[in-house]
């Protein structure tokens, strides 16, 4: 990478590469320009334009040399009254908030006196510096001045007007969060830190400003945003209460249903295990501790766990909405007898296609000629264990409709926990395709290491165990005759095995296939932050990514107005940010290692089903 | 300008830390543009660049900072190594592109002859390259560049770095290659007559147009320092990547030989590759651990430091154009013993009284190695610092610049073959199956070209910024300091 | 106050560039992309459209047909919402920020703001894109926690790509900005 150099651009010679001594010039940095010894910000709010003169009243970040105004404090006031209310507002709010300068609205025509009152007030409220902003009559454009007493004469200022909006601005939130802006009093935020920060920080920490309203008979007469909805929140405030004991009841069972599930019966060895290895009890485990967050009676720290908890909530209302759904239309026309009836003959349907699978590799499988006396050993094997698993099924059969039923109750739990027991009656029923895959995967993995090591050997070579490396090794002769006949044994029963562990990987590929996109599905209704997306879609403002501006129309001597928007944050950070955490672990190893770890034979996705051995 | 790009400061190529110290300051630059007329734009195309170690790198960049001193334009183009990819600039305003293009195999391109010329004819448009400088034949990505700077009609030159044998058949399709490659190549430059010759048999080439200009190496980076080594016992230091060419398993079999025979005798290996495995396990098996030290892959300014704590240099190389290790280790003060073919270009490098030479065999080695033990008992050896004084004279950069930029001169004067020449000559030189094949893909070539050209003319490539040279950037502003690179993000988010 | 050039992209296609100055440390950039142009749209729906004929006519399923239509109309939706950029703006506001607007050919605008603390420079950059070796405009920012070290680098005009000589005439505005930001922080 290369760059222009600054100095050679500012000189504007279009070369590059002046001398950089150019640079430190200040009066060729811009020629025919003024040059700005303070650029001073003045964030005012929009609700205010139309206000009636008064004083400016704001708080003052001298780091960033900029004002921000939070209302407008309109005449007849004492200002001893003024000092008093704002001593007790900045008591509340923590935010040092001060009388900033004067506010000129001239509705009539240009008052003398009006100006030369407004000067005087700021011998009263002394504050540096002096802000004097005064709109027209019917013009858009304002004029700003500020008052220096120390100088004398008034700073060559250059000022930036930034209207924003008090409302969005007090109510949303920043993203990323910022972590040094923590509510203790009288904390200065680093001069690193964000600028737009602290003064959204202002804005949100004067919210007490904001809560007298105009009818309000105060000795002063403010103006400012003012909220909206004061019957609302009449009911607002009866929720919280009423929510208050219900949450205490709910979290009392909660905690009677996790003991009881932590009770000593469930830690016994061969239950414990399969509570640990079936997806259903993870669900509704993982359910449990998402309906305790939620009912906690700890308030929420900051802004993002209340995120987390509402997002909880909508997320469990979701599930169980379409958990009862999906009742409703179980249980009407005998649907769940049906399904029962239909589940054997599939599960039979299944084994009589295995069997013809395996009978159709003991002959002569596309055309491959195997070891014949191998290929027939497998697969007896492999058929004496289908015959094994059809009769167990045989035995279950009358059972299946009655434990469908009581099954098919848990839905008013969720749709997650229904799909969960379809994950694992898959599972069961698929046991079968699970053992073959096993002893495919061990015999061929056996004869992978085994062709390997001799091969070793016959390179003269031999894997040291302890320096985790090949050495080279001299061998006996009898030691290379008794490998080489090994080699050659396995060599030639290698196609077999391969073809067997091949057709029976793809199957359980295929069963892996279906029970992943079954926990997608789960995963998707427990992970998805849907308050969150809710919000962001109603009241974008809240959840801000920053802010953006517009430059309003500009005329020549009067200062450059801005206006400050909210930037939304998008979808995907939304998502991104408020996604909730899952049990579920998906597989951490790329398809490269996966596809390594298949022509190996190492066992893939073993760590839901193992727990179906205990069958 | 003070502002913040200085601090960034250009991102130091692992390895070359010291050379910089030793690049001569701005001052007799004046001179060298006063006296010299034409400059040219050179462009050195190799796929072996920093942070690839070894001789091919360090010649192209120590060249290069000498061309530059004295008043052209260098740019080098390489691939990418591993996260180094995109434009890169090192000490004067040397500018570097690392291509992504895939590695294939020891660090060489794949090449298809045809994927590589979008990139390279934008950049040679860009650079306003008047002059190609290859290297190395075992690069791929120079012999690309060669085939697409004859199809610009660019003047090109290479530059072989290294010896090949006849017999096998590898090397005679390497050779044929190569025939092809340079026959319509303007100049070679070899490093040493050994080499000379057996390019010019391997190429086919007429010697009238193959120049001889050896390696150098930095003295000022390799001085000696007695007081480091331990005189109570003698040490035998090998530095040189560990593979078969470097004849490694010669040395598995005289370390046991002489550790045996003398009891204070102590080896250090530095250099990493795959007949590690070999001297470790050499080591274990005769118990050596204490008298063996295996040092891994060195850094190129850590090898200074190692050569010093050593009495004897020990190179086993089988085949070597011009042995920069043996420089080095002589300007350190080291008494050089080293094995050779009878094609080797060693015995060139030293003068016999700093050298021993062997037969490549465990024996002769073993003799070797024992007389030079003799001497140094004796006490008939020079001294180190007579020995780097005398060193230091011999091979310098700037002479190698200098000479480089004799040929240059005469290759900018020379045309270039238009299109049917280059085609004649293929077919009448390389044979008919080679040439017709070839001939046709030039053809290919040119056709692409006229493509590339019509998809975007040169018209609409932006001239690139000289950061070199007496206008360049580099030097008008600061001396110094050059900014970092980070153009990952866009050439990976698309 | 405001003026219209014309200057060329990387592909030597035309690119209107509209610079308007509000104030000395205000300035704006904006990078015009040529219009969606009808002949590379009904190329587009026509390939498509033949392609599905040529499906219809070897399985005789109008679904086949439908599915073209639909794809098209969703496709150039796509294209115009998410991909099809007009204009790309560059806003600079002496001591507040940085701001980068892409209003999409839909409507949709996308815009970041970078505050000036972060801002550590503007710089321009070489970069190899697809088999062209190129220049870009890009802003650095700043490590929040070492700030001498460069945490980012947010490239500007990225879907335009105008030349060299564009892009030093933004860069020298740029800078000519920083650089009263310069004066003015050090001078209290």
């Amino acid at each position: 990478m290369w760059l222009l150099s600054g100095g050679a651009a500012v000189t504007g010679h279009g070369q590059l590469g002046a001398p950089r001594s150019r640079r430190l010039q200040p009066e060729r940095s811009a020629p025919g320009s003024r040059i700005p010894i303070m650029v001073l910000k003045v964030f005012f709010p929009s609700c205010c334009c139309s206000a009636d003169s008064g004083l400016l009243i704001g708080r003052w970040i001298p780091e960033q040399n900029s004002a921000v105004i939070l209302a407008v404090v309109h005449f007849p006031f004492i200002p001893f009254q003024v000092k008093q209310y704002l001593s007790e507002v900045q008591k509340v709010s923590q935010v040092e908030i001060v009388v900033l300068g004067t506010w000129c609205n001239n509705k009539q025509e240009k008052e003398e006196s009006l100006g030369k009152f407004l000067d005087d007030l700021g011998t009263i409220f002394s504050h540096e510096p002096w802000l004097q902003l005064s709109k027209e009559k019917g013009s858009k454009f304002w004029t700003c001045h500020t008052l220096s007493r120390q100088a004398g004469t008034p700073q060559e200022d250059q000022i930036i007007l930034i209207y924003y909006d008090q409302r969005k601005a007090m109510l949303s939130q920043l993203h990323p969060p910022e972590m040094s802006l923590d509510n203790q009093p009288g904390v200065i935020p680093a001069p690193d830190a964000s600028k737009l920060a602290a003064v959204f920080d202002t804005v949100a920490r004067s919210e007490v400003l904001f809560l007298t309203d105009r009818y309000d008979d105060g000795p002063l007469k403010l103006s400012h945003w003012q909220s909206e909805g004061v019957e609302a929140s009449i009911i607002v405030e009866l929720a919280k209460q009423a929510s208050v004991p219900v949450c205490m009841l709910l979290t009392l069972l909660l905690s009677l249903v996790s003991g009881l599930c932590r009770s000593r019966i469930f830690k016994f060895w061969p239950l414990s295990f399969i509570w640990s290895k079936l997806s259903t009890c993870e669900q509704v485990g993982y359910r449990l501790e998402h309906l305790k967050f939620v009912f906690s009676n700890q308030k929420a720290e900051n802004q993002n766990q209340l995120m987390r908890k509402a997002n909880i909530f909508v997320s469990l209302l979701l599930d169980v909405a379409l958990g009862i759904m999906l009742l409703s239309w179980l249980y009407r026309k005998n649907r769940i007898g049906q399904l029962a009836d239909a589940l054997i003959p599939v599960a039979d349907h299944v084994a009589q296609e295995l069997q013809d699978l395996l009978q159709w590799l003991m002959g002569v499988p596309a055309g491959l000629k195997m070891n014949r006396a191998l290929d027939q050993v497998l697969g007896r094997f492999f058929l004496y264990h289908i015959h094994l698993w059809i009769s167990y099924i045989h035995l279950l059969s009358p059972f299946i409709e009655m434990i469908l039923w009581y099954v098919g109750l848990s839905a008013c739990l969720g749709l997650t926990v229904v799909l969960s027991i379809l994950s694992d009656i898959i599972a069961l029923l698929t046991f079968h395709i699970y053992c073959f895959y096993v002893y495919g995967a061990r015999l061929y993995c056996l004869k992978i290491y085994g062709l390997s090591s001799l091969w070793r050997l016959f390179r003269g070579k031999k894997w040291n165990v302890l320096r985790q490396r090949v050495d080279s090794c001299s061998y006996d002769l009898d030691q290379l005759f008794i490998g080489t006949l090994l080699f050659t044994i396995l060599l030639f029963l290698l196609p077999t095995t391969a073809l067997y562990y091949l057709v029976f990987t793809l199957l359980r590929l295929l069963v892996v296939i279906v029970q992943g996109l079954i926990h997608f599905l789960v995963d998707l209704i427990d992970s998805l932050p849907l308050y969150s997306i809710g919000l962001r879609l109603c009241r974008s403002y809240r959840l801000a990514a920053g802010v953006k501006f517009r430059v309003l129309e500009q005329e020549a001597g009067r200062p450059l107005r801005l206006l400050m928007q909210i930037n939304p944050l998008s979808y995907g950070s939304v998502v991104q940010t408020y996604r909730l955490p899952t049990y579920s672990c998906y597989p951490k190893d790329s398809w490269g290692s996966l596809c390594k770890k298949l022509f190996f034979g190492e066992l893939i996705y073993p760590w839901k089903q193992k727990g179906d051995k205990q069958d | 300008m003070t502002k913040p790009h200085l601090n960034m400061a250009y991102r130091k190529v692992n390895g070359h830390g010291q050379s910089i110290t030793s690049k001569p300051s701005h001052t007799n630059c004046g001179i060298h543009l006063l006296r010299r007329t034409g400059t040219h734009n050179i462009c050195m195309v190799s796929d072996f660049f920093y942070p690839n170690m070894g001789g091919v790198e360090s010649h192209i960049y120590q060249l290069s900072q000498c061309l530059i001193e004295r008043g052209h334009k260098v740019i080098i183009v390489t691939h990418a190594y591993g996260n180094r990819k995109g434009i890169r600039y090192l000490t004067s305003g040397l500018k570097v592109y690392y291509l992504p293009l895939k590695v294939m195999y020891n660090q060489s391109t794949a090449t298809t002859l045809f994927h590589s010329l979008p990139l390279l004819r934008y950049i040679f448009v860009r650079e306003r390259v008047t002059i190609i400088h290859s290297h190395s034949s075992f690069s791929a990505m120079a012999h690309d560049a060669l085939f697409h700077a004859k199809t610009m009609g660019l003047q090109t030159v290479f530059t072989d770095h290294s010896l090949f044998g006849f017999a096998d058949v590898s090397s005679v399709l390497t050779n044929k290659l190569l025939t092809v490659s340079l026959c319509d190549t303007n100049h070679i430059i070899c490093v040493s007559y050994t080499s000379k010759e057996n390019t010019v048999l391997r190429a086919a080439l007429n010697p009238e147009i193959v120049s001889v200009i050896p390696n150098a190496v930095d003295p000022t980076d390799f001085t000696p320092d007695p007081f480091r080594r331990d005189d109570s016992v003698i040490t035998i230091v090998v530095i040189s990547r560990l593979v078969y060419r470097k004849g490694i398993d010669l040395l598995s079999g005289i370390i046991p030989e002489l550790c045996q025979k003398y009891s204070d005798l102590n080896f250090i290996v530095g250099g990493e590759g795959p007949k590690r495995i070999i001297l470790e396990e050499v080591r274990e098996r005769y118990q050596l651990h204490d008298r063996v030290r295996l040092l891994g892959a060195l850094e190129h300014q850590d090898v200074r430091d190692v050569l010093v704590q050593g009495h004897i240099f020990l190179n086993t190389s089988l085949t070597e154009a011009f042995c920069m290790a043996i420089v080095e280790a002589a300007s350190c003060g080291l008494q050089v013993k080293s094995c050779e073919y009878q094609v080797g270009g060693i015995p060139e490098v030293l003068p016999d009284n700093l050298i021993i030479l062997c037969e490549p065999s465990v024996k002769s080695l073993c003799n070797g190695l024992e007389k030079a033990i003799s001497q140094l008992k004796s006490g008939t050896l020079p001294d180190p610092e007579k020995i780097h004084n005398r060193v230091k004279t011999f091979y310098t950069w700037r002479n190698v610049a200098e000479r480089t930029e004799k040929v240059y001169d005469r290759v900018s004067r020379e045309a270039v073959l238009p299109m049917d020449k280059r085609l004649n000559r293929l077919i009448s030189h390389c044979g008919p199956v080679t040439g017709c094949t070839f001939a046709l893909l030039a053809v290919l070539n040119f056709l692409f070209l006229i493509f590339l050209r019509w998809l975007t003319p040169d018209s609409v490539i932006d001239i690139a910024v000289d950061a070199t040279g007496p206008q360049g950037a580099w030097t008008q502003q600061y001396s110094f300091s050059k900014k970092g690179e980070d153009n990952k993000e866009i050439s990976e988010s698309r | 106050m405001e003026e219209r050039r014309s200057i060329s992209d990387i592909y030597g296609g035309r690119l209107a560039l509209q610079r308007r100055s509000y104030s000395p440390s205000c300035r704006e950039f904006c990078l015009g992309c040529p219009r969606l142009s009808l002949r590379s749209l009904t190329a587009a729906t026509c390939a498509v459209w033949l392609v599905a004929y040529g499906l219809f006519a070897l399985c005789q399923n109008s679904m086949v047909l439908s599915t073209a239509i639909f794809i098209t109309l969703l496709g150039l939706l796509g294209y115009l919402h998410f991909v099809k950029i007009d204009q790309e703006t560059l806003l600079i506001i002496g001591s507040l920020g940085i701001q980068m607007t892409s209003s999409y050919a839909s409507g949709k605008e996308s815009t970041t703001f970078i505050e000036m603390g972060k801002v550590k420079d503007v710089v321009i950059n070489e970069a190899i894109y697809m088999q062209k070796v190129i220049y870009y405009l890009c802003i650095l920012l700043k490590d929040p926690v070492e700030p001498q070290r460069v945490s980012q680098v947010v490239p500007v005009f990225q879907s335009a790509k105008p030349r060299l000589d564009c892009l030093i005439e933004v860069y020298r505005s740029c800078q000519e900005i920083l650089a009263h930001q310069a004066v003015t922080s050090t001078s209290p």
